[in-house]
This record gives C-alpha cells, sequence and structure tokens, in this order.
C-alpha cells in the first residue's frame, strides 16, 4: 500500500502546468485533490513517472459569477462548493454534500473529478444535466468543450494528454426552477450503483434528464424530460421510464435495471413534488 | 530516488525534513515525526483511521503525501491537549463506551471534532451521516453516535443558542412547459477533439452478469469465406496481433505463454500468464482458455474465450466470441464489476476490428472498429470503415508487416 517513486512538481502558473504536461509525453499525471488518485497510486494501479501538483494552484480556485453563469475554477473543491450556496446554481451545494465523506470532499476537486471520469461520480452525471461547459486549457489557449460531450467513456474524456480543467461553466436556472437528484449507495458516501439527476426549467424551457453509474458516460433520456415537461409526473410509469432506458441499458440484469429505474423515478419526483 | 526539502507546522511546531515524493503524510507523521497517534487501516483513503487536519480541515493522511504539504499547517490527534472540543468528546467518549480496542479512535475524534464545530443543529441521523468516512469494527457506531450527540447537546444547551424552526413556503406548481428539443448547452465554442477509439468503443449494450465470471458475447461479420477465417484463428501470433498490448513469447499448437498490457484512465496493468488452446475443425470451434497475473498490482485475470465460426453466405463468415472472466486482487477490488466490462468490451472491440481488417486488408474492408462490438448477435452487416486516424494507421501498417 506503499506509492511507487514518482517525481513530484508543483507548478505555480496555469501556463507552466500545460507545458510541463507538453514535455511530458503522455508520463504525467495531473493531481488534483487526489482523493481518486492516492488510492490508485497506494495500490499501484496507477505509476505515473512524475506528478504535477495542481491541488493549491491559485488561478483554478476561484469561483466568479459572471452574470448569466457561475465560472467555477477547476480545483474549486467538493467542500467549498457545499459550504458556499451560488444563487442560480443551488443544485451544487446540495450534489456536493453527497460526495463521499467530509475528509474527502476537503480535498477533492471539481476538475479532478471531471479528468477522471468515474461513471459513478456525482460530477460528471451533474453538469450535463445543468447544461454547464468545460473550460479546458491548453498550450494553444482555452478551448471549451460541452458538459455532455466532455466524457467520452468510463475514465475516458475529451481531454488531450497536454491539456487541464480550467473551469466549468454552470449556467444559472430560473428561480422557479426544479431539479431532482437521487443515487443508491450501499453505504453512505460510495459511488452509487444507481443515479439520476433531473432539470426542468420553464422559463428557459429547458428539460434534461440524465442518468449515471453506467459501465460508460452518463447518458441523457431526452424524450423522457420533453414528456415530463409537458405532463410531469404523470409522465413516469413502469412503463416509460423502462422504454426512455431500453437503449441506454441494454441487457442487464433485472435488479440493476430496477435500481435504475427507481433512480429515474425518485430523482423525477424530487423535481415534480 | 530524489528526496525533496519540506517545511510543515505539525501542532503549531515548525519542522523541516527531507522526504521522497511517494511518502504519503501518515507515514511522515508516524516514522519521520514519531507521532504514532495517526493510525494507518485500509491506506487507500476509505476507512478514516488516518484522519487529520490539514490547513484546518480533516483530510486523509495516507492519500496525502507529505511533499504537497510544504508550508501547510498539519494538525495531529497529539496536538489537541487543550483543545475545548476535544476535551468534551473524549470524556464523552469515555463515557458512552465510543471505543474498544481504539485503533480508529484518534481519526474519529478529530471527524468528530469537525462535525460538532460544523454542524452544531445535527442530530443522530445527521451525526451518524456525516461520520460515515470513518469505519469501526468493534462497537456497531451506537456507542460513538450517542457520544457526539451528547456532546453537540451540551454544547447548544450551554450556547443557549435556540434554532428558529425555518418556514419552509410552499412551492408552487410546476407548470407545463414545451421544452426545446436537442438542448445542447450552446456554450460550445470549439468542436470537442475527435472521438478516439476508446469512446467509439464505449457501447450501452451489455450481456447478463454471471458469478463467478463475468460473460460477454459478441458476433461479427468479416468478408471472407470460412476457411480462410479458420486458417487466420489458427495463427496464434497473428491473432495475438490483432489485440493490441498483446505479446506471445512461447506458442505450440495446444499453448501459449504471453503478456497483455493495458491501460484504463490512470490504471495499468500486465497481465503475464500461459493459456491452452483447443480447436475442432468439423464444428469450426475452438477456445482459449488462460490465467494471468499483474505483478504489478498483485492481481490475477482468468479468461475463456471460445469463437465459433459459421457461414454467413456470400464469402462472408460470422464470428461468434463468447469471453468469460473473472477477476481478483487490488485491481478488481479498486473497480467497480461495471468498469471491468467496459474495459473487456473495449478489449473485444479492439479485437474485432483489428482481426476484420486484417482479414479484409484488401479494398473490402468493413467494421468501423466499436461498432463491431456495438452490433448485437445476428445483426446487419457493419458500416464500411470510415474511421480515419490514429487507429487506422496503425491497423494498416500492422497488416503490411504480415503481407
Amino acid at each position: 500500500m506503499k506509492a511507487a517513486a514518482f517525481e513530484y512538481q508543483k507548478p505555480t502558473e496555469l501556463s507552466a502546468v500545460v507545458s510541463a504536461l507538453r514535455a511530458s509525453n503522455g508520463e504525467a499525471k495531473l493531481f488534483g485533490g487526489g482523493q481518486s488518485l492516492g488510492p490508485m497510486l497506494n495500490l499501484r494501479l496507477a505509476r505515473p513517472k512524475k506528478i504535477l501538483d495542481v491541488s493549491t494552484l491559485p488561478a483554478l480556485k476561484v469561483i466568479e459569477d459572471l452574470g448569466t453563469a457561475w465560472r467555477i475554477g477547476g480545483g474549486v473543491t467538493h467542500a467549498m462548493l457545499e459550504d458556499r450556496v451560488l444563487v442560480g446554481c443551488e443544485p451544487l451545494a446540495q450534489v456536493a454534500r453527497g460526495i463521499a465523506y467530509r475528509a474527502i470532499r476537503n480535498r477533492g476537486t471539481v476538475g479532478g473529478s471531471l479528468a477522471h471520469a468515474d461513471p459513478a461520480a456525482d460530477w460528471p452525471l451533474t453538469m450535463p444535466a445543468l447544461g454547464a461547459t468545460i473550460v479546458i486549457a491548453g498550450v494553444s489557449g482555452e478551448r471549451r468543450v460541452a458538459a455532455e460531450s466532455f466524457m467520452t467513456a468510463a475514465f475516458g474524456t475529451a481531454l488531450a494528454e497536454d491539456e487541464i480543467i480550467a473551469a466549468v461553466e454552470v449556467p444559472k436556472i430560473s428561480a422557479d426552477a426544479r431539479w431532482g437528484y437521487w443515487k443508491f449507495c450501499r453505504k453512505t458516501g460510495e459511488f452509487p450503483e444507481a443515479s439520476a439527476a433531473v432539470l426542468l426549467d420553464p422559463q428557459r424551457k429547458v428539460a434534461r434528464v440524465w442518468i449515471g453509474a453506467l459501465n460508460g458516460a452518463p447518458q441523457s433520456l431526452n424524450a423522457l424530460a420533453v414528456d415530463i415537461a409537458q405532463r410531469g409526473f404523470l409522465a413516469i410509469s413502469d412503463l416509460s421510464v423502462s422504454q426512455a432506458l431500453e437503449p441506454v441499458l441494454g441487457k442487464i440484469d433485472a435488479a440493476q435495471r430496477r435500481l435504475h429505474q427507481t433512480a429515474v423515478r425518485r430523482a423525477v419526483q424530487l423535481a415534480t413534488a | 530516488m530524489s528526496m525533496q526539502a519540506i517545511n510543515m507546522t505539525i501542532n503549531g511546531e515548525k519542522i523541516q525534513a527531507l522526504v521522497e515524493p511517494r511518502t504519503h503524510l501518515g507515514d511522515f507523521l508516524r516514522d519521520n515525526q514519531r507521532l504514532t497517534g495517526t493510525h494507518l487501516g485500509c491506506e487507500h483513503g476509505v476507512c478514516g483511521a488516518c484522519t487529520v487536519l490539514i490547513e484546518g480541515v480533516p483530510s486523509r493522511a495516507c492519500i496525502a503525501y507529505a511533499v504537497a504539504c510544504d508550508g501547510q499547517q498539519v494538525r495531529t490527534i497529539e496536538g489537541f491537549e487543550e483543545d475545548e472540543v476535544m476535551a468534551q468528546l473524549r470524556t464523552a467518549f469515555s463515557r458512552f463506551h465510543a471505543l474498544q480496542c481504539g485503533f480508529c479512535t484518534p481519526g474519529m475524534l478529530i471527524s468528530a471534532r469537525d462535525v460538532v464545530l460544523r454542524c452544531p443543529t445535527a442530530d443522530a441521523h445527521e451525526v451518524r451521516v456525516q461520520m460515515s468516512g470513518n469505519l469501526c469494527r468493534c462497537t456497531g457506531y451506537q456507542g460513538i453516535i450517542n457520544a457526539i450527540v451528547s456532546v453537540i447537546e451540551s454544547r447548544r444547551a450551554a450556547n443557549a443558542d435556540r434554532v428558529e424552526p425555518v418556514a419552509t413556503a410552499a412551492r408552487a406548481p410546476l407548470p407545463s412547459f414545451q421544452a426545446v428539443a436537442n438542448q445542447a448547452s450552446a456554450a460550445a465554442s470549439v468542436a470537442p477533439a475527435t472521438a478516439s477509439p476508446t469512446a467509439a468503443a464505449a457501447t450501452p449494450s451489455d450481456t447478463a452478469n454471471k458469478k463467478p465470471g463475468t460473460r460477454i458475447e459478441d458476433a461479427f461479420e468479416v468478408d471472407h469465406p470460412i476457411d480462410v477465417v479458420w486458417e487466420a484463428f489458427a495463427d496464434m501470433p497473428k491473432v495475438a496481433a490483432c489485440l493490441p498490448g498483446a505479446e506471445i513469447t512461447e506458442h505450440t499448437p495446444t499453448s501459449i505463454k504471453g503478456k497483455i498490457s493495458t491501460k484504463f484512465g490512470p490504471m495499468r496493468a500486465a497481465f503475464v500468464g500461459s493459456a491452452a488452446l483447443e480447436r475442432n475443425a468439423a464444428t469450426h470451434a475452438g477456445s482459449i482458455r488462460g490465467a494471468g497475473t499483474d505483478s504489478l498490482s498483485n492481481s490475477r485475470a482468468r479468461g475463456d474465450i471460445t469463437y465459433a465460426l459459421s457461414d454467413a453466405g456470400n464469402g462472408r463468415t460470422r464470428v461468434a466470441v463468447a469471453i468469460e472472466y473473472s477477476l481478483q486482487g487490488p485491481l478488481a477490488q479498486f473497480s467497480r464489476g461495471g468498469l471491468v466490462k467496459e474495459f473487456v468490451k473495449k478489449m473485444v472491440a479492439d479485437f474485432a476490428a483489428n482481426l476484420n481488417a486484417r482479414l479484409g486488408a484488401g479494398s473490402s474492408a468493413s467494421g468501423a472498429p466499436g461498432e463491431a462490438v456495438a452490433a448485437p448477435a445476428g445483426a446487419a452487416p457493419m458500416s464500411p470503415m470510415d474511421a480515419a486516424g490514429v487507429f487506422w494507421r496503425w491497423m494498416v501498417s500492422t497488416i503490411k508487416s504480415w503481407f
């Protein structure tokens, strides 16, 4: 349970991070809060040659009000979002509160979680459901990717080897918007076995239903969301939910299918109640 | 091994030390600073025994590295001598029998102090939720929860800060609305990078979970007659070449020895092992049954691959593949079942695409990587190869080296 030897570097500027990443030819690993990478290092499942520690990089710690959106630095911890309710982005505090345990939330970061891209993690599900945009910094500057297309597979993202998540921009929801988030964990704080997020924002004409804890990236149930916008909880039945989930789940065993159905149903219930 | 100089303030005292970057804070505190009150249990951030304060907030010492705490404040269980809340908790832990062997207690106390200060109105249920990151194998938790709740209640009584119930206004009913279809978040100014083969291989389709092994079944078609495909399957080194990361070191008609190196997110593994081969020319079916060990993670894998070829008409051959595998050790412990399954599916996808490309090396090559497994058994013929890029170039160069 001791990490294999690695070199350690703590750049003090974002530009230094991306140039160090480029220079390392894929041999370096970014260390955000280290709450997933740390265990992997200790178990020796990950053996990067070099660790680039960005856990205290000031540029990544900024939370900024952009008017219609909040820009959240990639190095902002879950605990920072738990403790500070951002007006218009209230779901973030609610989701943050449910991530693992406080000791993990104190160090784990939004950018780290998104870049790690665990299919069952909370931010990879929440960000597309809120219609967020991932701001990626690279050697040639910033580029922006919609959260819904950022995660491509289990542990796979749109990030190139020499890129880092600079920030996430989360659009503000209307005052009367509804949010529902539900996940099933066998033990509090564990990665869930099923999870779902629902956003209903009548003023902005936005309805989204996303499910997570799949084998790959979280998926959108767009048709179901449009139906819920029109009919509310009446759109939810065993049949409608299982039909919406069918193309996403494929062939899985009945117990798992039931968990995913329940996650969708309960998240919708929370949003429409 | 290169040592790095660090400065740290531990329990109010400034220290200097030389550390290896890989030394975690828990080991540093215990072995270098002789502060053995910090206990190490799981050493991968799950049990909470090593919880200390870093920059004033509870953190796992086992997954924080000492070198990363350079210039920071650390407070361990030894540093709460004068702390009022900790004194109250110590008394309460004793009174409510909140410990037996005491191994979890330092972490419990540091987490409990944070809960008392951060959640002054918590009830027993909230305390349970807040303390869920600290495991105790003796008490069954009831004593711990009672102790913490008693401290919260006595402090509330002492401070007499009555908490006014917050009036929650009833929400207005949700209006019905016409959601805008296809609500892409419109904010992306630059198209995301071209999807990698990994991305293409991620398919939502899946097969049922079977204990103890996991089974994946797939089928794909190749634009070549059954005899050509059957012949190709006999050539193990070439079959192995279709599996990225596979390497054959020894090979007889009935057995192979070799290595499969894999990368999955930040994880890397190299399974070294052997497999027994069986072929039945009469039925055009065969099997590869193997097992291997990854010495880096000390994980063990076992896999049975069975394949059956059948004539799909028009000079085409249908290949049905079933893979049953199991994984044991840290790799399995860390990654949840579905992720390993996804990983194996990616390997099957790569294999199918490569095999297809290899057999169809001429102009009639078909089957985009990923689609090979995306298509369930009996699916329509695959779309023509359209995936340019690295993957395709890699296959072409591999194929060219054969013919």
